[in-house]
Parts: structure tokens; sequence; C-alpha cells
């Protein structure tokens, strides 16, 4: 199963990057080769040290909505530096600024210099006083949006990945450790001795004093409390002691199985991040979704608890177990 | 109540960890483990752990990565938006469903944005919140545990996972309407 949403993923990644950037190519968003006529208040004329005019594009949020035909919030300001070839303005670039509107932040991520457009300047009409021009310019063509995006983004993803195991090594290390020393001390079997009734029920094939189960216990309370700093250690300690007792390595076994229905459920008595995010916010009340939260989450859990019970017993799933 | 609840919970999260510290490796010492050399050598094992877990992560990531970057999210919102009025689902809320599972830091970034277009005190608001703590990165989660143990054939896993997922979701959206509608 998992084999098949992971090649989905991909494929269908691909394939609508690919059918967006032919509707991109049908619908020209980015207006490609057109020309966008604008004002230009000059702060900086060319001199002898400098061959470029600095300052400001001005433009009207009506006429770039007309433009671009979607609608922008406000008057433009963007900075441009033009540049001067031969004594005429010919090239013109536009960095990325607190005026810049936001279709063009989203044409930087994909233009040939990051953060940054380039183009063409077309007509150029300087004022007497040489403070203002009347320019046009075409803005260089912004092709294969999300083609690009999906490249950058199995990179970018890729080093995500190794940094997140590597930031791990820390945490695990130290959780691994004391939880060894709780094990030769014999106390994770104390823990799992009053929450027998329960585990016996939810993961029949393990030994009520099996070291998984206090591994397990110890995940879950620290899920609840909102460690997981805490809870991912002692999770991938419970799966290293449930492998244990896998009849057949490499294939999930049902204790494994319903044991990550019990964590992906993400049952959390107070869900700390959803709330400082309302608080950031400006939330009259952000606990309000405590509640709510475990109820959500609740039903997630049972839902899953019961899925795994189910499931396992499907014939095909069994067979899988078979050595 | 709710009130006495939060703080109780806020408390012991707060010392959960260093009593934990101090609960086990005080039992330890009066056991007369040898705590210092016990817990070296549990730790040398986290190492392994995370260097092991790195190419079903890698795998994992860029396949969720690439799909994010595609579009195929707003695509399938669009798809999918005249189901949700069925379920008294604000349309605006969908895109949480199916990112949830995927991407944790992409929930969280589609969470704060929601709420600051619609406010955290809205019903969209409320909802988008309740259905974040609602559920886990499921597919982070597969990839990580199963990845420690080196587990390929994941069996009913994913599909368990899935069926949570929705049902954590479509109870969020139930309680939120019930309380805040």
């Amino acid at each position: 199963m998992l084999n098949y949403i992971w090649l989905s993923l991909v494929i269908i990644g691909i394939l609508v990057a690919a059918g967006n950037d032919a509707w991109d190519e049908v619908t020209n968003p980015y207006r490609n080769g057109q020309e966008l006529l604008c004002r230009f208040e000059i702060t900086k004329s060319p001199s002898s040290l400098r061959d470029s005019w600095e300052g400001d594009l001005v433009i009207p949020a009506a006429e770039f909505s007309a433009f671009y035909g979607r609608p922008a919030a406000a008057d433009i300001k963007q900075p441009v530096t033009v540049i001067r070839v031969n004594g005429s303005p010919t090239t013109m670039q536009l960095p990325a600024g607190d005026g810049t509107p936001s279709l063009w932040k989203e044409m930087m991520k994909s233009s040939t210099v990051k953060d940054r457009l380039t183009g063409a300047v077309r007509q150029w009409t300087l004022s007497e006083d040489g403070s203002t021009a009347r320019i046009a310019i075409a803005i260089e063509s912004i092709r294969f949006v999300k083609m690009k995006a999906v490249t950058q983004a199995a990179l970018e993803y890729a080093t995500i990945a190794v940094n997140i195991a590597i930031g791990l090594i820390g945490i695990m290390a130290i959780w691994l450790g004391v939880m060894r020393v709780a094990e030769e001390a014999g106390m994770l079997r104390i823990l799992t001795r009053w929450l027998t009734p329960v585990t016996r029920r939810l993961f029949p094939d393990v030994p009520p004093d099996h070291p998984a189960v206090g591994a397990i216990i110890m995940n879950i309370a620290a899920n609840m409390l909102g460690l997981s700093n805490a809870a991912t250690p002692m999770g991938l300690k419970a799966m290293e002691e449930l492998n244990k007792l896998n009849p057949k390595a490499g294939t999930a076994s049902n204790a494994m199985v319903t044991f990550l229905a019990i964590n992906t459920g993400g049952l959390i008595l107070i869900p700390a991040t959803a709330i400082a995010v309302r608080a950031a916010a400006g939330s009259t009340n952000p606990g309000i979704i405590i509640g709510t939260s475990i109820v959500g989450a609740g039903a997630a859990t049972i839902a899953g608890v019961v899925a795994s019970k189910l499931l396992q017993r499907l014939p095909r799933y069994k067979k899988a177990l078979e050595v | 109540m709710g009130e006495l609840f939060r703080t109780f919970v806020n408390v012991l999260a707060v010392v959960a960890v260093p009593l934990m510290f101090l609960a086990f490796l005080g039992w330890g010492a009066v056991k007369k483990v040898k705590v210092y050399e016990v817990c070296v050598e549990g730790a040398k094992e986290g190492f392994n752990v995370a260097v092991r877990i790195i190419p079903y992560l890698v795998a994992m990531l860029v396949a969720i990565g690439i799909f994010r970057a595609s579009g195929a999210l707003e695509l399938l919102t669009t798809i999918l938006a005249p189901v949700t009025s069925l379920i008294n689902m604000p349309p605006e809320v969908l895109p949480m469903a199916f990112l949830r599972p995927l991407s944790g830091s992409g929930s969280l970034g589609f969470m704060t944005e929601l709420m600051k277009v619609h406010g955290p005190d809205s019903l969209i608001g409320i909802m988008v919140s309740t259905m974040y703590g609602s559920s886990e990165t499921t597919f982070y989660v597969l990839a990580v545990y199963f990845g420690t143990v080196s587990i390929k054939d994941t069996r009913h896993a994913v599909p368990t996972g899935l069926i949570a997922d929705i049902a954590g979701m479509l109870a969020a959206v139930w309680i939120v309407n019930l309380l805040f509608r």
C-alpha cells in the first residue's frame, strides 16, 4: 500500500506540475513578451561613474490589475535599476522588496536570477526636468514555474530529511541512555504492571512484562503531554522492542500497526502548537480548542485502533505475516 | 474546571522530563546499576537509529515535497469542494485535511495563514486549529517508526493511518459545528 501511495505522490505531482505549466503556456498569466507601461520616478541618474538610473516604478493598482487580469491590492512602488548601454537605456532589473507585488514575488521564484526580475526597456521618454520617465518594460519570460518548483522541492526535501534525522541524534541518544538505565533497574516493569489490563487487550501478541510495553506506555504518555522530543525516542525504542518479537523481519507485525495507529491518532491533552498560533493571531480565547481537539484526536485514535484490529484479519494481510 | 485541567497538564508537562530523569536514574542508583556506563551504552544506539531512518525519511519527504510543489493540492481542493458542503465543512479548511497527514510544517503554515485571513475566533479559525490538533503527521510517523526497524512491507499500517485521519477530521468538523456554529 505504501508503495502505491508513494508512487502516486510522485507521479501525480509531476503530471499535475506539467499540466499546470502547459495551462500557463496557453493562458500566459505572467504576460510573457508583453509590454507594461509605467512611470519611472528617478532618484539617481547616470554619471561618469555609474551607467544606470535608479528609482521606483509607480503603477496604479487599476493598471496593474488590468494588465495581469487579477486584482491588485494597492498602487505599486517597486525599486528598479535601468541600465544604459551605449548611451541608451536597454535593460532593467527589479529586485525583491517590501513594495513588490505578490505576483512578481511569485515570478521571482522561477526567474533567471533568484529574487530578481530582469527585462528589456522598450520605450523611454524622459520628462523635461529629468526626474521622471514614461517607460515600457517587457519582463523576462517566466515559464515552467511548477516544474522548477518540483525540482527544487525534491532536492530541498532530501536535505530537510537528512537534517531532521541528524537533529534526532542528540535527543535519541540521551533518552535511549536513560531508558536503558530504567530498564536495567526494572523500573519499566513496575510501570507496565499497572496498565497490564489495557495493554494486554491492545497488544495480545506482546507479553505484558516485555520492555516493549514499558516503552509504548512512556511514548503515549509523552505524546499526551505534548513532549514530542521525548516521545519520538521512546516510540522508536518501542518499535525496536516490538521488532524483537516480530516473527518476520522487514514486515510490520500486528502490534506495530496498532501502536502506530495510537501514535498517528495524535491524542494530546493540550494542543500547545495550535494554541500558540491562535494566541499569536490575536484570539480572545486561544484554549477554546482543547476540548474539540481531544474529541477529534480521540475519534482518530479509536478509529485507528479498531481499524488495525479489523484489517489485520484480512487474508492478504494475514498471508504477509507467514514466514 | 477547564482552567484547572489546563494548569494541571501544563505543570505536568513542565516537570515531566526532569522528574523522569530523577526517577529513572535515582531508581537505577538504588538498584546498584552503574548509571553512567549503562546510560552511555544505551546512548550509543541513538546515532545508529538516526542514521538508519535517513533513507526512509528522504524517500518519503521527497515524494511529499514534489506533490506539494506541483499544485496538486489546490487541484484536489477544487475538485472536492462541492462534497465538503454536504458535511458542513467550509471549503477553506479542506486543504488542511490533505496537508495534515503529509506535512507538519506545511499544515502549521496553512493554519497560521488561514487564521490571519479569517481570524482565530471565526468558525473557520476554530475548525482549522481543531483539525490541526486532531491528528499527527501520519506519513512522517510511518517513515520514521518503520525506518528504525527497517520495515518495508507495512501491511495494513497505511489504510489504518488514513482511516484514523479521516475519522479525526470528520470528528473535528462535527464537534466544531455542534459547539460553535
